[in-house]
C-alpha cells in the first residue's frame, strides 16, 4: 500500500516534469480570454438593442418559430427548436434571466461546450504517453525489472492520470472564473439555473424542473465532465499500452471523440450509435435539458455507457500490460 | 532538480488534486442526490407572472423614446423584403428623423403564417407577450392574412380559379373577424395608452380576372375591421388595398404574395404619414 502511494506519487512528478500540464495552462489562458471577449461582445450587443431581457427571449422564441414555420427545415432540426422555444417560454414563464452574464455563468458555459472535444483534448495531452512514452524513450525495462508487481506500475500511472484529470477541470474552471470575472463580474453564484427538464419526442416535461443556485449547478456540472473526463483518459490508458507510439494513440483517441461529436450534431436515425462512447460525453447537458443526440438517452443511459466502456478499458490496459511481452 | 524539491511538488499536487477529485466527487453527489429525490418543493421556481409593469403611460409623441413593438404575420415579419426591413424597420427610421428621438424597437415577433386566432391565444396567455405589448408605447401589426387565404390558397393548388373559390376565400369571414375582435380588444385591455396601429389587407390576386372578385371580399374585411378599432381612439387602421391594385408587379415580391422591398416601402410611407 506504502509503495502504491509512493509509485503514484512519483507518477505525479514524473507528468509534472514533463511539464505537458504548463501547457494546458497556457492553453487555457489563451482560449478563455478569447471567448471572454466573444461573450462580452454579444452581451454588448444584446444590451444595445434588448436592454430588457426579457424582450430578447421574446424575440428569440419568434425567430424560432420562424425557422419552425418554414417548410425547408428538416424535421430532426426542429424537434430540437421546439424543445428551445418551450425551455425559453419556462423561463421567461418564471422570470429568470437564462443567460445573466456573469463570471459564473461564463464558466458554466465554457465547461458545458468544452466537454465533449476540448476537455478530452486536454486529458489526452496528458495522458495518451503515460505508457508509450516509456517505451518510447526506453525506459520500460527500467520500470519494469524494478521488484515491483506490474500491476501497480500500472495502477500508479492510472491513479496518478486521473488525479491530473481532477487538476485538469478544477483548472478550467478557476481560470475561466478568474478570467472571465475580470469583465462580467465576480458574482452570479445564487443565481438561479432550472434543471430538470424532462424531454419527451419534441415536448417538454416542465413538472419536474426545479430551479438550482448556479454554485451548485457548476459543482453538478464539473462532477458530470470529469466523470466523462475520466472515461476518456481511461481509453487513453489503454491505448497508450496498445499502440506503441504516442502519435498514434493520441490520434486514434482523438479520432474517436471527434467522430463521437460529429455524430452527434448530425443527430442520427442510426440509434445503435448510441453505444458509442463518444456520443455519451456531454453528460452536463442532461441537466440544462438539451435534447440528446439520439432519441432515448438519458443521464443514467450515457453514465452507464461510459462506465462500461471505461471498466473494459482498465481491463484490456491492466491485461496487456500484466501479460504480454514488453519489447523495444 | 534536487530530490528534496520533487518530493514537495509531489505532496502538494497530491493534496491540491485529491481535494480537486473530492470536488468533482461532490458534484456528482448532487447529481444523484436530485435524481434520487427529483425536485424539492421548495426548489420549484415559483411563476412569478412578470409582475413588472414596464409602465407606458406616456404617449409615443411625448415620450422621451419611442418603444415599438410589431406583431402579427408575414407581412409584419417583412417576408419578401430582401433587405430584411420589413415595414416596421423602416416606420422605426423615419419615426426617429421625424421626432428627432429614438425609437427602441422592443422586438418584432411577428411569426410567418400567424393567423388571428394564434395571436389572440398569446395574447391572452403568453405572458411574455403581455410584458412586451405592456412596455411598448407604438404597436405596428398585422393579422388576417393568414385566416382568410391559408385555407383557400393551399386549396387552390392544381383547382379551376372561379367565382366559387372567391367566395372560399372569404368563407371564413365572421369566424376571423370574431378573432380579431379579440385581438383588438385584448390589446386594449393590456395598454390602453399605446397607439395601435393596424396595416389593413390587400388583394395580391388582383392580376387575376378570376380573383378579382375577392378584392371586394377584402374590402368587407377592412371595413369590419376597421369598425372594431376605431372604438378605441388610440387605435389606427392604414389602408393598403390601392397601392397593390395597379402596380402589383411593382410592389409585389416574386411569390406574388408578399410585398417586395418598394412594396414595404411605400407601407412604410403610408404608416409614417399619419403617424
Amino acid at each position: 500500500m506504502l509503495k502504491l502511494f509512493a509509485l503514484t506519487q512519483n507518477e505525479i512528478v514524473k507528468l509534472w516534469l514533463k511539464k505537458r500540464f504548463y501547457v494546458i495552462i497556457l492553453i487555457l489562458l489563451i482560449i478563455i480570454p478569447i471567448f471572454t471577449y466573444a461573450e462580452h461582445k454579444l452581451a454588448q450587443t444584446n444590451a444595445e438593442h434588448f436592454p430588457d431581457w426579457r424582450n430578447r427571449i421574446l424575440q428569440q422564441i419568434a425567430d424560432i418559430e420562424n425557422t419552425l414555420a418554414s417548410d425547408r427545415i428538416p424535421e430532426e432540426w426542429k424537434r430540437g427548436r421546439r424543445i428551445a422555444v418551450q425551455q425559453l417560454q419556462y423561463y421567461l414563464d418564471h422570470d429568470i434571466n437564462p443567460s445573466e452574464p456573469s463570471g459564473v455563468q461564463f464558466t458554466r458555459e465554457f465547461l458545458g461546450n468544452s466537454v465533449t472535444l476540448f476537455i478530452p483534448m486536454l486529458v489526452l495531452a496528458i495522458g495518451s504517453d503515460i505508457v508509450s512514452g516509456e517505451r518510447t524513450g526506453g525506459t520500460i525495462k527500467m520500470l519494469l525489472t524494478r521488484p515491483v508487481k506490474r500491476w501497480k506500475v500500472l495502477l500508479s500511472k492510472l491513479l496518478a492520470l486521473a488525479l491530473y484529470v481532477s487538476l485538469t477541470i478544477a483548472a478550467t474552471v478557476i481560470l475561466c472564473y478568474l478570467i472571465s470575472g475580470f469583465v462580467f463580474g465576480y458574482g452570479g453564484w445564487s443565481a438561479p439555473v432550472l434543471a430538470g427538464f424532462k424531454i419527451e419526442g419534441s415536448s417538454v416535461d416542465s413538472a419536474s424542473v426545479y430551479a438550482v443556485p448556479q454554485w451548485r449547478f457548476l459543482l453538478m456540472q464539473a462532477g458530470l465532465s470529469w466523470y466523462s473526463a475520466m472515461t476518456v483518459a481511461a481509453l487513453g490508458l489503454m491505448t497508450s499500452v496498445l499502440l506503441r507510439s504516442t502519435a498514434a494513440s493520441m490520434v486514434s483517441m482523438m479520432a474517436a471523440v471527434i467522430a463521437g461529436s460529429i455524430l452527434s450534431s448530425m443527430s442520427s436515425a442510426w440509434t445503435t450509435a448510441k453505444y458509442l462512447f463518444s456520443v455519451n460525453l456531454n453528460l452536463s447537458g442532461y441537466l440544462v435539458g438539451t435534447p440528446p443526440p439520439i432519441e432515448g438517452m438519458t443521464l443514467p443511459f450515457s453514465a452507464c455507457v461510459l462506465a462500461v466502456w471505461g471498466a473494459a478499458a482498465i481491463g484490456v490496459a491492466f491485461r496487456v500490460f500484466t501479460k504480454g511481452d514488453i519489447l523495444n | 532538480m534536487s530530490e528534496m524539491t520533487n518530493r514537495k511538488i509531489g505532496i502538494a499536487l497530491a493534496a491540491g488534486s485529491l481535494l480537486a477529485t473530492a470536488f468533482m466527487i461532490a458534484g456528482l453527489c448532487f447529481v444523484a442526490i436530485d435524481m434520487a429525490a427529483p425536485a424539492a418543493a421548495e426548489q420549484k421556481p415559483e411563476e412569478t407572472g412578470n409582475a413588472a409593469d414596464a409602465g407606458s403611460l406616456v404617449p409615443y409623441r411625448e415620450a422621451e423614446e419611442i418603444r415599438l413593438l410589431a406583431l402579427g404575420d408575414s407581412l409584419t415579419k417583412g417576408t419578401g423584403d430582401a433587405t430584411g426591413q420589413g415595414y416596421v424597420r423602416r416606420v422605426a427610421d423615419g419615426l426617429s428623423k421625424r421626432y428627432n428621438k429614438p425609437v427602441k424597437l422592443l422586438g418584432n415577433l411577428a411569426i410567418n403564417g400567424m393567423t388571428a386566432q394564434e395571436l389572440a391565444e398569446r395574447l391572452e396567455r403568453d405572458e411574455g407577450y403581455q410584458y412586451a405589448v405592456k412596455g411598448a408605447n407604438l404597436i405596428v401589426f398585422s393579422i388576417g392574412g393568414n385566416d382568410l387565404f391559408l385555407s383557400a390558397y393551399a386549396s387552390l393548388n392544381g383547382r379551376e380559379l372561379n367565382e366559387a373559390a372567391i367566395d372560399e376565400l372569404a368563407g371564413d369571414l365572421d369566424e376571423a373577424l370574431e378573432r380579431f375582435k379579440r385581438v383588438v380588444e385584448r390589446l386594449n385591455a393590456l395598454n390602453p395608452n399605446a397607439s395601435v396601429v393596424y396595416m389593413g389587407l390587400y388583394n395580391p390576386f388582383f392580376e387575376l380576372e378570376e380573383l378579382r372578385g375577392a378584392s371586394a371580399k377584402l374590402q368587407d374585411w377592412n371595413r369590419a375591421a376597421y369598425s372594431e378599432l376605431f372604438r378605441h381612439p388610440q387605435m389606427l387602421m392604414v389602408p393598403t388595398f390601392d397601392l397593390f391594385e395597379f402596380r402589383v408587379l411593382d410592389y409585389l415580391s416574386s411569390d406574388h404574395f408578399h410585398p417586395n422591398e418598394a412594396g414595404y416601402e411605400r407601407i412604410a410611407e403610408r404608416m409614417l404619414d399619419s403617424l
